[in-house]
């Protein structure tokens, strides 16, 4: 299987597994379900060190833009904290 | 670009996800489906990233160039007559690229090679009149500096620069291991795409995959390296490199 491919089927089957176990748990807020696929994605794009480079740094663009969202849900849950919202 | 495989599952997953997230949300009410729907997106971007990534230059065209320059030197060696088996030398013991040196007669005794041998096709390596040979550029031979893995003398720093060249760079093979001795160095190429033919230029060279193989191996260890034996079994290519000096 090519590279390229097994990264994708990596990603869709983690992205599966974390659904399922989190739904399994009974989870009902969606940020966890969130943060925990961007946790995973980030690991796998940092596990596939050999892609090209080229490749790499577009999938880094991605990571910014779900480092990005995932902080968000972060500050979020920090404000409901310290009831600040 | 337009039938890139994967950017139409990049939009379809992007798409899909999009339009059953409020679905899921708002209507089923259910945060597991709606999770699922946001995976299915990012899944999606991720998808969509790799196809713009791909080189420009298709898998056919690239083909075509590396048959082009092996027939070329398949035709020189078939020209010349010549047989014996290609010596891979690193660039500190070649003026530029790490380069293949294919003896004229007999076979090249290493401890011959009298300093860098120079940029030519006809190349005179040792200080006897027989010590000739004609040095061509392999594949996987240019380049190498401009890794960003770089090979070493180790067994697994050459297994992590073959790796990142045969599977990330060009996509020629699904994994590669590396077993080092002292005189001799076994690679395992896991799932490879282009395969040994009994021709004149594999005998002499390798397959193009046992050709970067050594390569690489020689820049990394800094020694002069020659295919011992190359082999095709259960979907593995099997090459042994013997180090010479």
């Amino acid at each position: 299987m090519r590279i390229y491919n097994r990264y994708i089927v990596i990603l869709l089957l983690a992205s599966c597994l974390i659904d399922v176990l989190l739904a399994y748990a009974k989870q009902t807020d969606i940020a966890v379900y969130f943060t925990v696929s961007v946790i995973a994605y980030l690991i796998i794009t940092v596990l596939f060190i050999y892609l090209s480079p080229r490749t790499r740094r577009t999938l880094s663009m991605v990571s910014i833009v779900f480092l990005a969202g995932f902080m968000v849900v972060v500050v979020l849950k920090v404000m409901e904290v310290l009831h600040l919202r | 670009m337009k039938n890139n495989p994967y950017r139409l599952l990049g939009i379809g997953l992007t798409i899909a996800g999009a339009i059953f997230a409020p679905v899921a949300y708002f209507i089923i009410n259910s945060i597991p489906l709606t999770a699922i729907a946001l995976s299915s997106i990012m899944v999606g971007f991720t998808s969509i990233a790799l196809a713009s990534s791909r080189p420009q230059i298709s898998p056919e065209a690239s083909q075509l160039i590396l048959e082009t320059g092996m027939e070329n030197i398949a035709a020189l060696l078939e020209e010349l007559g010549l047989n014996h088996k290609a010596i891979y030398l690193p660039s500190s013991m070649r003026d530029g690229n790490a380069q293949a040196l294919i003896p004229l007669s007999g076979e090249i005794d290493v401890r011959r090679i009298k300093g860098k041998i120079p940029r030519r096709l006809i190349v005179r390596y040792g200080d006897n009149p027989g010590d000739m040979a004609i040095a061509v550029t392999a594949p996987g031979g240019t380049g190498l500096d401009k890794m960003e893995i770089k090979s070493g003398p180790t067994s697994s720093e050459i297994e992590q620069a073959v790796t990142y060249v045969l599977t990330g760079l060009l996509d020629l093979a699904n994994s590669v291991e590396v077993r080092m001795s002292e005189k001799q160095l076994d690679i395992e190429v896991t799932g490879p795409k282009l395969h040994f033919e009994n021709v004149r230029y594999y005998r002499c060279m390798g397959s193009p995959i046992a050709s970067i193989v050594a390569s690489i191996a020689s820049e990394g260890i800094g020694k002069p390296l020659r295919i011992q034996e190359e082999s095709y079994q259960k979907g593995k290519n099997l090459i042994r490199l013997e180090v010479l000096g």
